[in-house]
């Protein structure tokens, strides 16, 4: 890899003929722009900033539908020097108090100078991203004009300057920016780059995944535009109501390379009819890297057998572990071996109990299987820690710690949340996992664990639990430990919505049934259920139930729950 | 209301695993959250399957799949017949 200043000119670099992104829609609507178009089309899109008042430094933010100008709208603004960030497009379901809620968080952190938003973006939302006296409404992303692309003079920043924010998960009002330089981000890629062995002249990338999450915004943005690879794109939202358009897509344009969070991996096959599979050919496909969600090595199962015989290669289902705060991989499995990730299988009460890692064999009784994500990229070094940050070994799972080359150098504006996030160097991810030969297993998040008596449980089991209620609105549960003084230990503190507010007449009975679900599955009683009306629970920006935000809600609604 | 939009409805409560809950062709689904996105792609595919149809990626939204009803007017005004 040639090495270069900053994204930009790595952008610049590019054949101007090949094809960079497609936006598909369906098999007859899609449009496709090469490096060249997308070249001109962001200088425009810098020169519409720049008449803005966007200057070297500004922050700017992208509130528009996924799509090649939102995408150029972004590179715009790295030509100005100034440091974008995209955030969620709001949706029919979102409640427009808290669609504010989010952007007034996110943009008063920023104190964006200009928030950009599409041609179509609903009046009836407009109220809602009223924003601070120094931030202006950009309409942007379209243009024809030319004259204002001789207006702005390019000022992208050098290796050391930021080039953009990308905001880690949380809850929306939440959020934190993550500010990345263009040296960090360039480095992050070169690793990857290597890592998964990429030609530019034969690879090509396929995603649905959203521009304001890492995956979408690094690997499917970044990787293609400065290694100079064609991306096929879709809308999520299109995805999610069609899924088996991914084999259609893939199929058409021969791509080679995917990144998927893991429950995509039984959601496809889930959703596409058998007499349907024979159509499409996965035969093109290197990779489709398991990312963003602790890695279940059934699900890859179900996804090698369902399309196994439409061309899918043994060992090109793969695994990474990566974050916002290292650009993006921090770990990325082997990617020509046939086997596919590593699996261990270790005892499942040692491993709940005391977090230790004892191998048993294959499939026995009490079991747990853990996927592997891989080594680490070059230039990295791990740390699994206990509690008290004492160094484990290799048979215990732990806090993971990481130190690398491309590591953000903090959060932005907040100077707090950067001092507890990395310390000497080494940042703490919350995340668990333990390291064998010299691959990083991921096991869950050190936070959301609940220690009852000295018996480790995860939330999620007993979240599933409840949610099998029928009164209980699919996936709207929140499980969590609360300390209770009393008994010198954590109670399992639930919160379930109901599927309707009339419900709540039968609360008693309701919790009594979730009470013994809870202690049939897993052998230990909840302390306290609360039931809660449709849509109270507080969700994080990829729609699942936000404990942290929802503990607080509670706490505020329940105050006699702050014991500590 | 017709068996096509009776069989959608005993088809989503069975999805959403809420046999006794009653809804009809106008019962708000997505937008009151019982059918959540992630349910929607089989939804789809039932709709496609009771309509004879294949409707285009890209051309509906989460809002014309919010009630049955919506759902069969949507598949009348996008769907192309099977090939």
């Amino acid at each position: 890899m040639v090495r270069y200043n900053n994204l930009v000119e790595a952008l610049e670099a590019a054949p101007g003929e090949r094809p960079f992104v497609t936006a598909w829609v369906n098999e007859d609507e899609q449009e496709t722009v090469t490096f060249a178009d997308f070249r001109r089309r962001a200088r425009l899109q810098a020169g519409v900033l720049g008449a803005s008042g966007v200057h070297s430094g500004d922050r700017v933010i992208i509130i528009m539908p996924q799509g090649i100008p939102a995408m150029t709208v972004f590179v715009g603004a790295m030509k100005l020097g100034a440091v974008p960030a995209f955030i969620a497009y709001p949706n029919d379901k979102v409640e427009p108090s808290k669609y504010r809620f989010g952007v007034a968080g996110v943009t008063a952190n920023l104190n964006a100078k200009v928030v950009a938003i599409d041609e179509a973006f609903p009046d009836e939302m407009l109220e809602y991203v009223a924003l601070g006296a120094n931030t202006k409404l950009l309409r942007a992303g379209e243009g024809k004009s030319t004259s204002e692309e001789e207006e702005f003079r390019q000022t992208t920043n050098e290796g050391d300057g930021v080039a953009f924010i990308q905001h880690s998960a949380g809850t929306t009002g939440l959020q934190k920016g993550v500010a990345l330089t263009h040296s960090a981000v360039l480095r992050q890629l070169e690793h990857l780059a290597e890592a998964l062995k990429i030609d530019s002249t034969t690879d090509r990338i396929y995603s649905w995944l959203p521009l304001y999450h890492d995956m979408g915004l690094i690997a499917c943005f970044m990787l293609p535009m400065a290694y100079h690879i064609p991306l096929v794109m879709q809308s999520p939202l299109d995805w999610v109501i069609h899924p088996e358009t991914m084999l259609q897509v893939i199929s058409e344009h021969k791509c080679t390379l995917a990144w998927l969070p893991n429950f995509a991996f039984q959601f496809v096959p889930r959703r596409t009819r058998l007499n349907r599979r024979a159509q499409y050919d996965l035969s093109s496909v290197r990779a489709l890297i398991n990312c963003s969600e602790p890695v279940r090595t059934s699900s890859i199962q179900e996804f090698q057998n369902a399309f196994a015989a439409i061309g899918l290669k043994a060992g090109a289902l793969q695994s990474s572990y990566a974050m916002a705060e290292n650009v993006f991989a921090v770990t990325q499995s082997a990617i020509d071996r046939l086997s596919g990730p590593s699996q261990i299988w270790a005892d499942g009460r040692q491993f709940r109990n005391s977090h230790r890692i004892v191998r048993v064999a294959e499939g026995s009784t009490g079991s747990v299987c853990f996927t592997s994500s891989g080594p680490l990229l070059p230039n990295h070094e791990i740390r699994i820690v206990a509690d008290s940050g004492v160094p484990l070994g290799e048979g215990s799972a732990g806090e993971i710690l990481i130190k690398s080359d491309c590591l953000f150098n903090g959060y932005y504006n907040r100077a707090d949340l950067t001092a507890k996030a990395i310390v000497d160097g080494w940042y703490h991810t919350g995340d668990l996992g333990f390291f064998a030969g010299d691959e990083l297993y991921v096991v869950g998040r050190k936070k959301d664990l609940i220690i009852v008596g000295g018996e480790n449980l995860y939330p999620q089991d007993i979240e599933e639990v409840a949610a099998s209620h029928s009164a209980v609105h699919d996936g709207r549960v929140v499980a969590m430990g609360l300390y209770n003084p009393d008994l010198g230990t954590e109670e399992i503190v639930i919160v379930a919505e109901v599927e309707s507010e009339g419900l709540l007449a039968n609360a008693a009975e309701i919790e009594r049934e979730i009470r013994g679900k809870v202690t049939a599955a897993l052998g230990v009683s909840a302390g306290t259920i609360f039931l809660k009306p449709p849509k109270w629970i507080v969700k994080s920006t990829a729609g699942k139930p936000a404990r942290s935000a929802t503990f607080e809600k509670l706490q505020k609604e329940h105050p006699e729950l702050n014991v500590e | 209301m017709t068996d096509e939009a009776k069989q959608m409805i005993e088809y989503i409560l069975k999805r959403i695993r809420k046999p006794t809950l009653v809804i009809d062709e106008d019962t708000p689904l997505v937008s009151s959250g019982l059918v959540d996105s992630m349910a929607l792609g089989e939804v789809m595919l039932t709709l496609e399957d009771l309509t004879n149809t294949r409707i285009p990626p890209g051309a509906v939204k989460p809002k014309d799949m919010d009630t049955v009803a919506k759902m069969f007017a949507t598949a009348q005004r996008v769907g192309k017949p099977r090939k």
